[in-house]
């Protein structure tokens, strides 16, 4: 398997020997396993016991109660839930975007208190700037590099739209881009700046079935890259499928207002075919969760 | 105003149904709106006004004049609502009605008006105060030019306290004004816009994500007087804009020509009722008018020309970053909203009285600035209202962007607010400078009939356009308005005594075909330009 996220599934596996994860217990945050000196995965983003309430003519109309993840690196962690439940709202938390009124979430250890470059987000209606074309868009990315010369964004944007397969498209504007392609144009804009974390809300949600899939090997396929500096993603999804497909981990959050009901690694080898019965099984599982 | 407004509802149902339903009169009727809304209404007020009052004496005629013209500058815009709405109306709905058998008036009473009510309704509260613009200022005119008083009107009061300088007075029919304004919108009109919305097809559009939020808010945001002004500039520049056919395209300006050409007619029999000598009016005279005549109207109409925009110019400058700056935070625009749709809905020329004490000051620039200000007052809340609502209706993700990608507030003014507004702000301005040609009239010259005006710019079309209604000379001799005026009066009544009427169609109709030349040539290009560049399409 190769190298970058490096031993994406193994860590995993080793995790859920060690401790009883993916039986379905409300203790998330799994302890680093013992007797694993080698591989002991860091934790990159700590969620602590996170809560956000709105206030409402006078009282408090909850969303998210008491919600702990850990992600750990190299992991790809999808986070998912009926609808409703607050999945976007934990993301956007995670991104700096939204203050939570309890608790706290931390990178590498230093509380998140707003936005960072380093953390970079995937939207869903891949929020591309209509006036700009492809390539002035990923350079609208690197905005906060003031440090580097035009010249050099441009290099860097053009090399991010060559990796997302849109060399040649620089020029146009997203509104003549179909779906599948504005979104690449929204990953190659959130890997310009390199960050270390991917946060993606339902990317694939507004594609068709077949731009979504294409998109979604596509995207492992750029995570597995050695020389991609992304350590930890977190997804949400509502697809089943698509879950079972990319996650490692997955963490279900309960209906409004969000707790979380379980936190599953999913042990399954890589590459994974949707035709294997494992693979089912687990899809099964999962449904179970989110019924 | 209510007379009238019954009016122009039942006008523009009648027209806009029409036009919705049978392409041929759509060919030939949506045009014709298009050119009637960009026409400077009070332009051709003084011709209404003697016609009619030529029919009919005494007040009852000024009274039917003002009607017709405040009925004249309501009625476009809800006959285009009309237009829209009845076309919007999902063909599945049109199927049923005809499968039922009913018979057209039927139909009308059951689907098309329905379809059209909530339309009309918002529709309506942009007329009125269009309508109470025109009111003041056709009030004022009507006493200005004819001497005859409609019975009882807020424009007359305040027009004649003004003239006097009767403080106390004019302060006090100001303020009734503006509470007037407010209580009415909040009685009747907030109360027909909400009644009409249940007859919205599909989903009854609401605020963005934080609906729930601003619920407590929404009686502000949603119910306000804000609407008035996101006018959509005529769906007229849009009619036209619209891919057509060549030949289509075509026959559209033969149409404009042809209207044109029919409406100078009509403005020079107009013209003819007005002469009291044996001067008999006939098409060579006009053709054959002398040099000397066109060129002072065109040197008016280049310095009223230059005046707009510059007043143009200094709103930009005001109420883009401004209205950027209050839609972007939520507190501030949920607090100053009510006061400026307040300030907003009293017409500008009603304030025109109250600016004059004060711009004293500037000497023999006085007239000038006074009508500067009274443009600026007109135009400015259009640019200012499409642009804040250009901001409020961006998603709220693009604001998730701009934060998670640390743009600076430098960066993200020049790539993210200035290109989002653009379409609306150039919707804005095309109203705004509609509005300002009719503002224009009044605020270049006001002032009583044969009496030294309360104000005046140096040089300027309104100016000319209300000399020519009014004449410079009372029985036969020089008035005091001859004696403020001594060259404009001296050229103006070369050709009989009491009031030129040739001048006056020469003035109007110039003004016309520059704004309306205008209309076709820049903004429908700015438009096309801005929109397929600019609009925010998800």
């Amino acid at each position: 398997m190769a190298s970058g996220f490096p031993s994406l599934g193994r860590d995993v596996v080793n995790r859920a020997v060690a401790t009883q994860a993916g039986t379905g217990q409300t203790d998330s945050v799994a302890p680093p396993p013992s007797g694993l000196a080698q591989t002991n995965p860091s934790p990159v983003i700590d969620v602590e016991h996170v809560s956000l309430s709105y206030k409402m003519d006078k009282a408090d109309f909850p969303v998210l109660v008491d919600v702990s993840v850990t992600a750990y690196r190299n992991e790809f962690l999808m986070i998912t839930g009926p609808s409703g439940c607050g999945k976007s709202t934990l993301l956007r938390i995670i991104a700096g975007l939204t203050k939570p009124t309890g608790g706290e979430v931390k990178f590498l250890g230093t509380p998140i208190t707003e936005p960072r470059t380093d953390i970079a987000m995937i939207f869903q209606n891949f929020v591309l700037l209509p006036w700009k074309t492809s390539i002035d868009n990923v350079m609208f990315g690197l905005s906060s590099r003031q440090d580097l010369s035009e010249d050099r964004k441009k290099e860097i944007a053009e090399n991010a739209l060559e990796q997302v397969g849109l060399e040649g498209f620089e020029h146009v504007y997203p509104g003549e881009l179909s779906g599948g392609m504005k979104q690449r144009v929204g990953i190659a804009r959130a890997l310009a700046l390199e960050p270390k974390v991917l946060l993606m809300d339902e990317p694939f949600s507004s594609l068709d079935d077949l731009t979504a899939e294409r998109l979604r090997k596509e995207i492992y396929s750029l995570l597995i890259n050695p020389e991609s500096p992304i350590q930890t993603v977190i997804m949400i999804s509502h697809n089943v499928e698509e879950i079972v497909e990319l996650a490692d981990r997955a963490v279900v959050l309960s209906a409004r207002p969000g707790r979380v009901v379980a936190d599953l690694p999913i042990d399954l080898p890589r590459p994974r075919s949707r035709k294997a019965e494992e693979f089912q099984d687990w899809v099964d599982k999962l449904y179970s969760f989110l019924a | 105003m209510i007379v009238a407004l019954i009016f122009s509802i039942m006008f523009s149902l009648a027209v806009g149904i029409a036009a919705a339903r049978n392409r041929r009169a759509e060919a030939i009727i949506i045009p014709l709106l298009d050119v009637l809304q960009s026409i400077p209404i009070l332009g051709f007020f003084p011709f209404v006004i003697l016609g009619i009052a030529d029919v009919i004496p005494g007040p009852a005629g000024t009274d039917l004049a003002v009607i017709f013209l405040i009925f004249t500058s309501m009625s476009w815009n809800i006959c285009f609502g009309v237009y829209e709405a009845v076309k919007s109306i999902p063909q599945d709905y049109i199927d049923l009605s005809f499968m039922s058998n009913t018979g057209t008036l039927q139909r009308v009473v059951s689907l098309y008006i329905p379809a059209s009510l909530s339309r009309i309704a918002y529709n309506t509260q942009i007329s009125w105060a269009v309508g109470l613009f025109y009111l003041i200022s056709s009030e004022v005119i009507t006493t200005a030019t004819s001497g005859t008083l409609p019975v009882r009107g807020i424009g007359v009061d305040i027009f004649t306290y003004g003239i006097q300088h009767d403080s106390t007075a004019y302060y006090s029919c100001l303020g009734l004004l503006v509470v007037a304004v407010v209580i009415w919108q909040f009685i009747f009109l907030r109360e027909f816009s909400l009644w009409a919305e249940k007859y919205r097809f599909g989903d009854v559009p609401q605020g963005g994500h934080k609906d729930w939020l601003m619920r407590r808010y929404s009686w502000i945001s949603e119910r306000s007087l804000s609407k008035l002004f996101l006018i959509r500039p005529g769906k007229g520049v849009t009619a036209f804009t619209s891919s057509l056919s060549r030949y289509r395209r075509g026959l559209k300006y033969a149409l404009l020509i042809l209207f044109l050409v029919f409406l100078a007619f009509l403005v020079a029999t107009e013209a003819n009722l007005m002469r009291t000598s044996h001067h008999s009016f006939n098409l060579s005279a006009v053709l054959s008018a002398a040099p000397a005549d066109e060129a002072f109207i065109l040197v008016g109409l280049a310095y009223s020309f230059v005046r707009i925009w510059y007043v143009y110019f200094i709103c930009v400058l005001v109420a883009l970053p401004v209205g950027i700056l209050i839609a972007l935070h939520e507190k501030a625009y949920n607090t100053l909203i009510p006061v400026i749709e307040t300030i907003a809905s009293v017409p500008s020329t009603a304030l025109l009285p109250a600016l004059v004490p004060f711009t004293m000051i500037a000497g023999s620039y006085a007239g000038e600035l006074t009508a500067a200000m009274v443009i600026f007052l007109g135009m400015v809340w259009y640019i200012l209202f499409n642009v804040m609502a250009g901001i409020r209706t961006l998603p709220g993700d693009l604001f998730e962007l701009k934060r998670s990608l640390k743009v600076t507030a430098a960066q993200a003014w020049r790539n993210i607010y200035l290109p989002a507004v653009a379409t609306a702000f150039v919707t804005g301005s095309i109203t705004a400078v509609g509005a300002a040609w009719n503002t224009l009239i009044v605020a270049e010259f006001f002032g009583s009939k044969g009496q030294a005006p309360l104000t005046q710019v140096g040089q300027g079309i309104g100016k000319i356009i209300v000399i020519a209604t009014d004449g410079c000379l009372t029985n036969g001799q020089p008035n005091a308005l001859y004696a403020a005026n001594p060259t404009l009066c001296g050229m103006i009544t070369a050709n009989n005594g009491a009031g030129d009427g040739l001048v006056l169609t020469l003035a109007v109709l110039s003004m016309t075909v520059l704004v309306v030349a205008f209309n076709l040539i820049v903004w429908r290009r700015v438009y096309h330009f801005v929109t397929k560049r600019y609009a925010y399409n998800r």
